[in-house]
């Protein structure tokens, strides 16, 4: 039955060589576990891609009841910490998987770094890599801020009088972050946008660019 | 739609692949084993966050200024440089250093243009990196131990060491539970004169949600005993009385 079907759409569509090319693609010796047990530096990038998965499903869900504005947003924060049902696990994995992201990635870096996997023909990879590390920690500052709770409030307060320091563009950079002169509703909203909106964007493009280059180029050989 | 041929079937073991040990294809034989380590690390991450239950701290008020902000961990290193900037040389910190810093990073394969791969090969690309690595676990720690003494110093009626710490929250969003206990009676006659009437804190440091922390037993021997500006049981007489408050408050978990 599911093989009729399966055939069926491929008759129409021929999305075997689709998958097959995936299915059929080599892992090399030196980057399999299974074979030598050091390659498991090679898992931390497919470790930090699970992870971020898991970020997207659970912010996902945590959007389902999450309120962008400054009466409402500590409130509904409250309501899925105590009172949704595992609200309490959806937000804590969205929370320590915050930090799981950048622990992973920082050493998925550091195995490219050493192994000098970011030399050519992979420089371009690398740079997409070090933009990947740049929006991940956008998403860690902008979703610092939601809960709108005193630490929240008073780290992007200081965050962005930091950006006010920067010489010549630093007002108008603190006036684009804030959306105003101090931390307010429009902050809220603007980060709550850059968060779920803008980010997740870049993100997907950057991964996408990731993993064609890495199909392209193939993972470097054994050192 | 990608060319080629038409290969009809289900995924398949690809026997044949035997005779050429070491590659393997990627679906099904590598994802499967992928996948078992990534449910193993999963579990362990699932694990972490059920016994490590999240609370919201108190609600955002920008009048009160007394609130020490720090970021989260993940920019303590970036936070941490900016102390040894000070006054005017602040833009080093805000600006240069992270700038320079980033700038490096991006630029690697241009600055690191040897043929070479093996991290010995390139002592010196390999010991920036290992010394840029140590700098920023350093910075994280002394920006953690940094901004927990001065939470610490700024606590009234500060706890001694060793002692949980509970956030300064305000009365008005504390909610205590079980008050119909007898122990609820007694703390508010006894303990609320230092404790505060909701645990918020005065003279003592606040206990709104101490059980979160200590169980009854762990707090009964505290209290029996005191410390420092806390009298022994707490000023009461009995140890039966203190029995029954404790048994209050190893319920309010916050
Ligand atoms: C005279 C004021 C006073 C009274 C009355 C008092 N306490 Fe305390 N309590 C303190 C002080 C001061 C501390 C901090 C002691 C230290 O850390 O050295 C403290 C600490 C505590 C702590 C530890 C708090 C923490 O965050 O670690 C608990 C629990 C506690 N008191 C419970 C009680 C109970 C229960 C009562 C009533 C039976 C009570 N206290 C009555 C002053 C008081
Ligand atoms: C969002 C975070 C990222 C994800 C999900 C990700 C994912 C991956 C994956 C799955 C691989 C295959 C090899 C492996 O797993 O080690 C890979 C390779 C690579 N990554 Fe990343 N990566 C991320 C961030 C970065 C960063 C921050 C850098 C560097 C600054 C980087 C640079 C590279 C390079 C150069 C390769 C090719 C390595 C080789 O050919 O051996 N990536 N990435």
């Amino acid at each position: 039955m599911l093989k009729k079907a399966y055939d069926w759409i491929d008759e129409r569509l021929n999305v075997t060589p689709l998958w097959r090319d995936v299915a059929d693609h080599e892992v090399p010796a030196h980057v399999n576990p299974a074979i030598k047990m050091s390659a498991f530096v090679y898992c931390f990038g497919g470790l930090t891609f699970l992870v971020i998965t898991t970020q997207i499903l659970s912010g996902m869900f945590l959007a389902m009841y999450y309120t962008p504005d400054i009466t409402n947003a500590w409130y509904s924060v409250k309501y899925i910490t105590d009172e949704v049902l595992l609200g309490n696990v959806v937000r804590g994995m969205h929370f320590w998987g915050a930090s799981l992201v950048i622990i992973m990635m920082f050493l998925h870096m550091l195995r490219v770094f050493f192994t000098g996997a970011y030399k050519a023909p992979r420089e371009l990879n690398w740079v997409v890599g070090v933009l990947l590390f740049f929006v991940v920690l956008g998403f860690g500052f902008t979703g610092y801020l939601l809960p709108w709770d005193q630490k929240a409030y008073w780290a992007t307060a200081v965050g962005s009088q930091l950006a006010g320091t920067v010489p010549w563009i630093g007002p108008y950079l603190q006036t684009l972050l804030l959306g105003s002169h101090t931390v307010g509703a429009l902050t809220l909203t603007r980060f709550f946008a850059i968060h779920v909106f803008f980010l997740p964007a870049a993100l997907l493009v950057l991964l996408a660019l990731h993993f064609i280059m890495i199909r392209a180029q193939h993972i470097a050989g054994p050192l | 739609m990608a060319a080629g041929e038409r290969i009809p079937g289900t995924p398949r073991y690809r026997h044949h692949l035997l005779k050429n040990p070491g590659t393997e294809p990627f679906l099904p034989n590598f994802l499967l084993k992928e996948w078992i380590a990534g449910s193993v690390f999963l579990l362990g991450f699932i694990l972490w966050v059920v016994f490590n239950p999240m609370d919201v701290g108190p609600k955002a008020n920008p009048d009160d200024t007394s609130f020490i902000p720090v970021p989260d961990w993940y920019f303590y290193f970036l936070y941490q440089i900016l102390k040894y900037f000070p006054g005017n040389y602040e833009v080093f910190g805000t600006v240069v250093l992270p700038l320079v810093g980033a700038l490096l990073l991006l630029f690697a394969p241009w600055l690191d243009v040897s043929k070479a791969r093996h991290p010995y090969k390139r002592p010196l690309a390999t010991a920036s990196m290992v010394l840029v690595t140590f700098l920023c676990i350093w910075l994280t720690n002394e920006a953690a131990v940094q901004h927990r003494a001065e939470v610490a110093a700024e606590q009234g009626g500060g706890v001694s060491a060793g002692l949980p710490v509970l956030p300064k929250v305000p009365a008005s969003q504390i909610h205590l539970v079980d008050t119909t206990m007898p122990g609820y009676e007694i703390f508010s006659h006894t303990c609320a004169g230092c404790h505060g009437a909701s645990g918020e804190g005065g003279f003592g440091p606040p206990v709104y949600a101490i059980g979160k922390y200590w169980n009854e037993q762990q707090l009964y021997d505290f209290v029996i005993k005191g410390m420092g500006q806390m009298p022994p049981r707490g000023g009461l007489s009995s140890d039966a009385e203190v029995r029954k408050v404790v048994e209050w408050l190893a319920k309010q978990k916050g």
